[in-house]
């Protein structure tokens, strides 16, 4: 009994902190219709990036953070800019695939620049906390809080600035958000600079807790993608519930199966998922 | 240098079987698939397995190949067939992630990450390596050329014509009396088989296979090879196929004439570049992969 | 004061459903574009608005030529379009899509959208509802409240009744006659060529991507081939 709550408490801690790509993922399928598939090479930049801030360059981890997000953001709007932008308009799979190619090669650039070993950050190792009968990771509550607060502000943006409220008409109904005069290419940018600097964001999150190499992102992309379907393509509070649904279903499948096919859980959830609830728990309503 | 070569066109040949199965899922039925590599591990595992452990002849293994990996192409396609494409193209990538997932852990059947190895190969050791290479060459491709003929009288048949009609507007064909869902997934199965059939070809020529070798990476050459030379047909296939080894083992040599890389960064080069091609292909197509839905419709009514 | 001359477009290479149509929109006037289905009448909205680039022909605003301008740019120049379906944004409130509305002009949105609130009660009381809310007629008036959110020069109308009961029509009806008594430019497609001919000042008959008859609205009502084909006999 102990021992399952003791998965669960590990569950919702990998959602939160899984809920920050799964975020930035759904935020870009909902506002440009296809689905990114470099989110997983640019949370690998962002992690990097913030490794760079934090051990080459001293930073601590709040700056170092705010590095991976700029990175990210960056090198996402140049890809959108620089591809998705006119594979766009033959169509949404046109883009998905050319994503593919977009994490190989963010992948290799990272690769080609810090090899394949893997690399710690320079932050104060914390001892488990004790709540009871439960361990709890303090590093891992630090991750879910920050996945907390980007998330708020995210909420935030999106349901009180105007900005965030363009973003929202073009997810909604983008022809008709043409019709009133909101720049479709301008917001576009805006969700990807947004949705890539998430991904950063999440990327380092997720490094913070153990080691990062190349492969980072490419790691959680199943998770991720369970995360998005599980909640609903183009939700985000749907990201968040899947992701926290998709984090302790991993967990405790460590209860029955071998801890290698912890992703294999995230497929399986997209299976279920589609099967019995194609549009997911939150159906696909952007916010 | 001349084994080299046969090697390179050898696999040249194999990536041409798995683009012209790629053409018949996308070309043809306009079916979005990311898991190339899946079906390929597939039908490589399952001819190793058969040939080493149950010694079957090689022949029997590469018919069973196929036919398992057309299995799970119907599988995969019962699930997906109904949904957008956006849901395909996650549960495909998924899948082929699973895939090397299984094949990396289930150490009894597929000895994990260090592969299965000895795997027989037509008259391997009767030949001497020259030898050998000829007629694993000779051999792949005229299964190619086999494929290529018969997926071209397909598309031409009044079941590719349905499936042509089916990628352009599905519901027009579904109320026109089609089976659409059936029709899909025998697309499905067909490509999965030559994809699967490729994958035996190569566990029989390689003599060893190992999970590291059907990455997503895989699925970008097929990609690659399928829009390089131009979707829709097949002799655009195996056009495509040559051009993308031709491109992967040129940079080889390019990276050769870069002494100041190490090995990691030279394969980060060649893997990058390789991803970079494609989205420029994606680029320099205007007709686009996939023949997709135009943006603006037309109204019902005036 | 909006004229579109001798347009020629469809929705794709090969398409042409408007085959050489004209409009012309006095300041203050109303015209209501009829004919059959498929002739084109949403099409010529859509060309006038900015949805969709003209083969050949012109759209001038005051004179001035309009159609090589985004649908973006035509927005801010006073031409709003109405369009027939998907014209709300279903998952954001009352407010915010009349807020989405006056986008172009942020500073005016507050004191605008109060005014229309205070226009049409109805809506005032759903502001913070979910447009999908809304019923067919609600929603109606709330694209049109959107469309008005920016003072618009003229207002382009694609079939607001359609789909609505008889009694929500009449309602929407009564509402674009207000607006019209107030001195708005309005170009109405409508199904309903009887209520249309009966509103306007002027009418367009289209067929088959041409304007095949343009007039005075009670001469048309009165005109025993358009009474035959449009109003029933």
């Amino acid at each position: 009994m102990i021992r399952v709550l003791q998965l669960v408490a590990d569950g919702v801690m990998a959602g939160a902190t899984l809920a920050v790509p799964a975020i930035a993922f759904n935020t870009m399928y909902a506002v440009l219709r296809f689905p990114n598939f470099a989110i997983s090479g640019l949370a690998t930049i962002g992690a990097f990036a913030g490794y760079a801030a934090n051990v080459w360059g001293g930073w601590p981890a709040p700056l170092a953070l705010g590095a991976a997000f700029v990175a990210a953001a960056l090198a996402s709007v140049a890809c959108e800019l620089g591809a998705l932008r006119r594979l766009r308009r033959s169509g949404p799979l046109a883009a998905a695939v050319a994503s593919v190619a977009l994490t190989i090669l963010l992948e290799n650039v990272v690769r080609f620049g810090f090899g394949n070993e893997l690399r710690g950050y320079d932050l104060p190792v914390f001892r488990d906390w004790r709540l009871g009968p439960l361990r709890l990771n303090p590093q891992e509550i630090e991750n879910a809080a920050c996945a907390l607060v980007a998330t708020a502000a995210l909420f935030l943006f999106l349901g009180f600035t105007r900005t965030g409220r363009m973003m929202r008409a073009v997810a909604d109904n983008p022809a008709l958000a043409a019709l009133k005069g909101i720049d479709a290419g301008a917001v576009a940018v805006l969700a990807s600079l947004l949705g890539g600097g998430l991904a950063g964001f999440g990327g380092m999150l997720i490094g913070l807790d153990a080691s990062i190499d190349p492969l980072t992102g490419f790691r959680v992309m199943l998770s991720i993608f369970a995360a998005a379907v599980v909640g609903g393509l183009g939700s985000i509070p749907g990201a968040v519930l899947g992701a926290v649904v998709v984090g302790v279903g991993e967990e405790c499948s460590l209860l029955l199966l071998d801890p290698a096919y912890r992703s294999a859980v995230g497929f399986l959830a997209i299976l279920l998922v589609l099967s019995f609830r194609p549009r997911g728990l939150l159906g696909e309503r952007a916010w | 240098m001349a084994n080299y070569l046969l090697a390179m066109a050898t696999y040249a040949g194999l990536y041409a079987l798995m683009a012209l199965g790629l053409n018949v899922i996308w070309g043809l039925a306009g079916m979005i698939n990311l898991g190339l590599a899946g079906f390929f591990a597939i039908g490589a595992y399952t001819s190793a397995l058969l040939t080493v452990h149950l010694h079957w002849p090689i022949a029997a293994g590469c018919v069973a190949a196929p036919a398992v990996a057309a299995a799970a192409g119907a599988a995969v396609a019962l699930i997906t067939a109904r949904l957008r494409g956006d849901y395909l193209a996650i549960v495909t990538l998924g899948f082929s992630e699973v895939i090397r997932l299984v094949a990396s852990n289930e150490i009894a059947l597929t000895g994990g990450t260090d592969g299965i190895s000895n795997i027989p190969g037509p008259l391997r050791g009767v030949l001497d390596p020259t030898q050998f290479n000829l007629l694993s060459l000779t051999l792949v491709w005229v299964v190619v050329a086999a494929a290529a003929f018969l997926l071209a009288r397909l598309s031409a048949s009044p079941f590719g014509r349905v499936l042509r009609a089916i990628r352009e507007d599905e519901t027009v064909a579904a109320v026109a009396g089609k089976p659409v869902l059936r029709l899909k997934v025998q697309a499905f199965m067909i490509g999965a088989a030559a994809l699967g059939l490729a994958g035996a070809l190569y566990a029989h020529y390689n003599a060893y296979v190992a999970p590291d070798a059907f990455q997503p990476l895989i699925t970008i050459y097929i990609v690659l090879a399928l829009t390089a030379g131009g979707t829709g047909r097949m002799a655009g296939a195996v056009l495509g196929a040559v051009l993308v080894i031709a491109l992967t083992e040129g940079t080889r040599f390019l990276a050769a004439a870069l002494p100041f890389l190490g090995a990691v960064q030279v394969a980060a080069l060649r893997e990058g570049l390789i991803g970079l091609m494609l989205i420029l292909v994606l680029m320099l197509r205007p007709e686009g992969v996939l023949r997709e839905r135009p943006r603006i419709r037309a109204p019902e009514a005036g | 004061m909006l004229r579109a001359e001798r347009i020629v477009c469809g929705y794709g290479s090969a398409d042409e459903i408007l085959k050489g149509a004209d409009l012309a929109v006095a300041e203050g006037e109303m015209v209501a574009i009829i004919g059959p289905n498929g002739a084109g009448k949403s099409t010529l909205l859509k060309a006038v608005a900015g949805l969709l680039p003209l083969k050949s022909g012109a759209v001038l605003l005051d004179g001035v030529p309009a159609h090589a301008l985004p649908a973006r740019e035509r927005v801010r120049r006073g031409i709003a379009l109405v369009p027939q379906e998907a014209n709300v944004f279903p998952t954001m409130t009352v407010r915010e899509n009349l807020e989405i509305g006056g986008f172009i002009e942020p500073q005016a949105v507050a004191a605008r959208a109060d005014a229309l609130f205070a226009r049409f009660p109805m809506l005032a009381e759903k502001r913070r509802q979910a447009a999908r809310t809304l019923s067919g007629g609600q929603r109606q008036v709330l694209a049109m409240a959107m469309a008005l959110m920016l003072q618009p020069r003229i207002l382009l109308l694609d079939e607001p009744s359609a789909g609505l009961s008889p009694k929500a029509a009449e309602t929407l009806f009564d509402v674009i006659r207000t607006l019209h008594r107030e001195g708005r430019s309005i170009a109405m497609v409508e199904q309903n060529a009887h209520e249309a001919l009966t509103i306007a000042d002027r009418g367009v008959v289209l067929v088959d991507g041409r304007t095949a008859r343009h007039g005075p609205a009670a001469e048309l009502a009165a005109d025993p081939q358009v009474r035959r084909l449009f109003l029933g006999g």
